[in-house]
């Protein structure tokens, strides 16, 4: 037999929790975000010649973003995405943050190993939607962030090749908006010690909640 | 009590499957750096460099090739220079080849003339040599007068061989060492290609010297550390002696390495 008093708490604790999870509660705004051909992508920069520190290597195009984004079959209006480029270098084989993992040392290896700044990054598509659009960036630690379109935006539709294009499209009927162009780009200058670096880069596409 | 506690307990599994299902979608671009290292020494010189002793003025003044070398250093790493005497070793690791002797080889005549009696002197001092143990640093110092035998240009030898100096020898640029501080022992990363100015720590040009003096003692000679005199009168312990006429060769080698 169940006190009044008691049945109350219980029914406070039951509101709690309610409001305690409607956060997590999100509505799912989309019926389908993707990006086209993912297969990971590996490039090679070989360093073999004077001109090559001196002058940079330089990949355009080294990887396409296609992006896809469809809505439900109840249009939602609050459908939109974000795209950003995450950077890692496998602290877990002991890397420092601010450096390339290493894979095999030439030489005595006295010296720095190539730092994460040394990788600079562009973005581009026709329409120019990302706000680093046409410019190199770089990154500086593990797990540093960059956004070719930042999360949470307000909606932005397709079409209208406007800065921030976050809408539902598709790289298909929207490819100036839609479709990304990564290059690459490293100058690596004389202070590093000679061998062979990685780093991963990490595109990464969700809807927003 | 018991309904009310699944039914929350209901609510919370709900909660979480619905953070599960937000949209996304992720692609990996892996770049891989090949950083080979580029050590590249261009020389510019003659094939053979005659100093050629025909005039009793030459003997007491020497004979200077002024700029027959010319050193330009690419590198990608840190880096060291330096030069080394050698020879084929016919009369020892450490002395000249005789080719030919003239005359009657008097008992005072000596074969063996030491391969630091050339001298060298580079036009640009070196800049990375603070961690220098020696008297000598460098080769950068002006030749010495005839009258004042000295051993700042007498070149590097190391018992025939080509190991590098040690640091009480010396270099051409960088030095013994791996302090990892500039200045210290190591020349930095560079090339003379994009280098301004009339100086550069890229370039180096090289003049050549052999002052036999006369006697034909060759005064200038000193061991690698510029510590013991090797002119022919010490070397032979023959208060008498001279270097033999004749014809000999010897060959100097630029070593470009990685700093050590």
């Amino acid at each position: 037999m169940h006190t009044i008093p008691h049945v109350k708490t219980l029914f406070f604790t039951v509101i709690s929790l309610l409001f305690l999870f409607k956060p997590a509660h999100s509505q799912i705004h989309c019926g389908l975000v993707e990006i086209e051909q993912n297969t990971s992508v590996n490039s090679l920069l070989t360093f073999d010649s004077f001109s090559r520190y001196t002058g940079g290597f330089t990949i355009n195009g080294v990887a396409k973003i296609k992006v896809r984004v469809e809505n439900k079959a109840v249009i939602d209006p609050l459908c939109s995405w974000s795209l950003i480029m995450t950077i890692e270098n496998n602290p877990s084989a002991g890397t420092p943050a601010d450096e390339w993992e290493e894979l095999n040392l030439y030489g005595t290896g006295g010296g720095q190993n190539p730092t994460v700044d040394a990788l600079e990054i562009r973005v581009r598509n026709n329409c120019g939607t990302s706000p680093m659009d046409g410019f190199y960036s770089t990154f500086n630690n593990h797990m540093d962030i960059l956004d070719i379109i930042a999360p949470m935006l307000p909606v932005t539709p397709s079409g209208t090749c406007t800065l921030n294009t976050n809408g539902p499209g598709s790289y298909l009927t929207n490819y100036d908006e839609f479709n990304f162009t990564i290059d690459i780009r490293v100058k690596p200058g004389y202070d590093f010690n000679p061998g062979i670096f990685q780093l991963n880069i990490k595109f990464r596409l969700e809807e927003n909640l | 009590m018991k309904k009310v506690s699944l039914l929350t307990a209901a609510m919370m599994i709900a909660g979480m499957t619905t953070v599960n299902a937000q949209l996304i979608d992720e692609k990996d671009v892996t770049v891989t750096l090949d950083l080979q290292p580029v050590l590249q020494l261009d020389m510019t010189t003659p094939d053979q460099i005659e100093f050629v002793f025909d005039d009793i003025d030459e003997y007491y003044a020497g004979i200077t090739h002024y700029g027959a070398t010319v050193l330009k250093v690419s590198s990608t790493v840190s880096w060291d220079l330096y030069a080394v005497g050698r020879s084929t070793g016919t009369n020892g690791p450490t002395f000249w080849d005789q080719q030919i002797d003239y005359g009657n080889s008097n008992i005072n005549a000596i074969e063996d003339l030491p391969l630091s009696l050339l001298e060298l002197r580079q036009s640009q001092a070196n800049s990375g040599a603070a961690a220098s143990a020696g008297t000598f640093s460098d080769y950068s110092a002006a030749f010495s007068p005839s009258s004042i035998p000295s051993a700042q240009n007498s070149l590097y030898v190391n018992a025939g061989t080509n190991t590098a100096p040690s640091t009480d020898d010396k270099y051409i640029a960088g030095h013994k060492g791996v302090s990892g501080i500039a200045g210290n022992d190591f020349m930095q990363g560079g090339s003379y290609m994009n280098q301004n100015g009339i100086t550069s720590d890229f370039y180096y040009v090289i003049d050549y010297r052999i002052l036999p003096g006369l006697p034909a003692i060759f005064p200038m000679a000193h061991n690698a550390d510029g510590g013991t005199s090797e002119d022919l009168v010490t070397a032979s312990l023959n208060a008498g002696a001279y270097a033999e006429p004749g014809v000999y060769t010897m060959y100097v080698q630029y070593i470009l390495l990685e700093d050590q």
